[in-house]
């Protein structure tokens, strides 16, 4: 209550002072009023029939269900990702370009949650024809990574496409005109245990990165309460 | 007493012209570091990062790098990339570093002399008439 020890001539005028005490409420309310993530896409609708009559229902955005292969040739579905949050991100092994950049700080998230059993990485190949199986588990291993908590997944090139721009919402197409030939966006995206995406970040550097891992907390928080 | 003048002026002279000489040379160093700093952000460092350590067994390091010994294949290589395994400080890495063939003689001798100033032993720049019948020597065969 240090507010009553300043002199009252400190405000000016009682509107000014409501103007300023309604702010102070109204940024706090945004800042830790409440502390979950928001959940992002466009809500999508469902029909239903309840008791003879059609009802509209908005459901959130939810990523499908998938089957792709991963560096130990094991099928991965959404399933295997179940009980988890995950971050999902668009590479290819060949790429001169952001990859690189983006696996080193895929790294740090990693290194940040190795063993924890609710954290899981999912890197999609875009180049599946050149990413195959032993090409993703060598290029695992070159980066030092071993056991089942960062799958490299490659699979049917239109399906990997479709899913990341209609389901994770980042771009990822052929472009014979840049280096590598793929264009793709830099993006890692949080996704919750229900499917549904809580945040999408900067993977080309640190600050983006920073502010994953700050989020990651936040939502095994929410599992938590 | 007037010859001792003139030794001094003289002597002043040519101090004064060794020094300027010198720093016009320093100059176009640093030039040329600049530059290199600038071309090594935009097409190394992704792979071979920022202070030059490489990543993992994935890339190998420039920074402390034996592989800096053969520095003729270091500038052949900046521009025309490379293929197959490298021994780099006793381990072999293996995947292709792809060719940058929009880079000058110019940009590859401001490249170069800027990873043989930070990460070999050199102090002097390698300019690009030196670098430009290398490029020609080693050439891709079409």
């Amino acid at each position: 209550m240090r507010v009553l020890t300043i002199r009252a001539n400190f405000w000016p005028t009682p509107s000014i002072t409501a103007l300023l005490v309604g702010l102070s409420v109204f940024v706090s309310s945004c800042g830790s009023g409440d502390d979950k993530l928001p959940v992002l896409g466009q809500k999508e609708t469902v029909t239903r029939i309840v008791d003879g009559k059609s009802v509209t229902d908005s459901v959130a955005h939810q990523i499908p269900d998938f089957a792709f292969v991963d560096q130990y040739a094991d099928t991965v579905t959404a399933k295997t990702l179940a009980g988890k949050i995950y971050v999902a991100d668009f590479f290819f092994t060949s790429c001169p370009t952001i990859c690189p950049k983006m696996k080193v700080q895929l790294k740090r998230v990693f290194e940040k949650y190795k063993g924890n059993p609710e954290v899981m990485l999912l890197s999609h190949s875009i180049d599946p024809r050149h990413d195959t199986v032993p090409v993703l588990k060598e290029f695992a291993s070159n980066l030092g990574i071993t056991g089942q908590q960062w799958l490299f997944v490659t699979g049917d090139r239109d399906k990997i496409y479709d899913i990341g721009q209609n389901s994770y919402m980042v771009t990822a197409q052929e472009d014979s005109s840049v280096p590598g030939g793929v264009v793709h966006s830099g993006a890692f995206i949080l996704v919750d245990k229900d499917r549904h995406i809580r945040g999408i970040y900067d993977g080309t550097t640190e600050a983006g990165v920073d502010k994953l891992m700050k989020d990651m907390d936040r939502l095994l928080a929410e599992y938590k309460a | 007493m007037r010859q001792l003048l003139y030794g001094l002026a003289g002597t002043f002279i040519l101090l004064t012209g060794l020094v300027s000489c010198q720093s016009d040379e320093e100059i176009k160093r640093q030039k040329y570091i600049t530059e290199g700093i600038l071309i090594y952000q935009n097409q190394c460092a992704n792979c071979h990062q920022v202070k030059g350590q490489g990543l993992a067994a994935l890339y190998p390091p420039i920074a402390g790098s034996d592989y800096l010994r053969h520095k003729d294949s270091v500038i052949c290589l900046i521009r025309y990339g490379m293929q197959g395994p490298v021994v780099v400080n006793g381990k072999t890495y293996n995947r292709v570093m792809p060719a940058q063939p929009q880079l000058s003689d110019l940009e590859v001798a401001e490249l170069t002399t800027y990873i043989y100033n930070e990460w070999g032993t050199e102090t002097t720049l390698t300019s690009a008439k030196t670098v430009g019948p290398l490029l020609e020597a080693c050439r891709p065969k079409k």
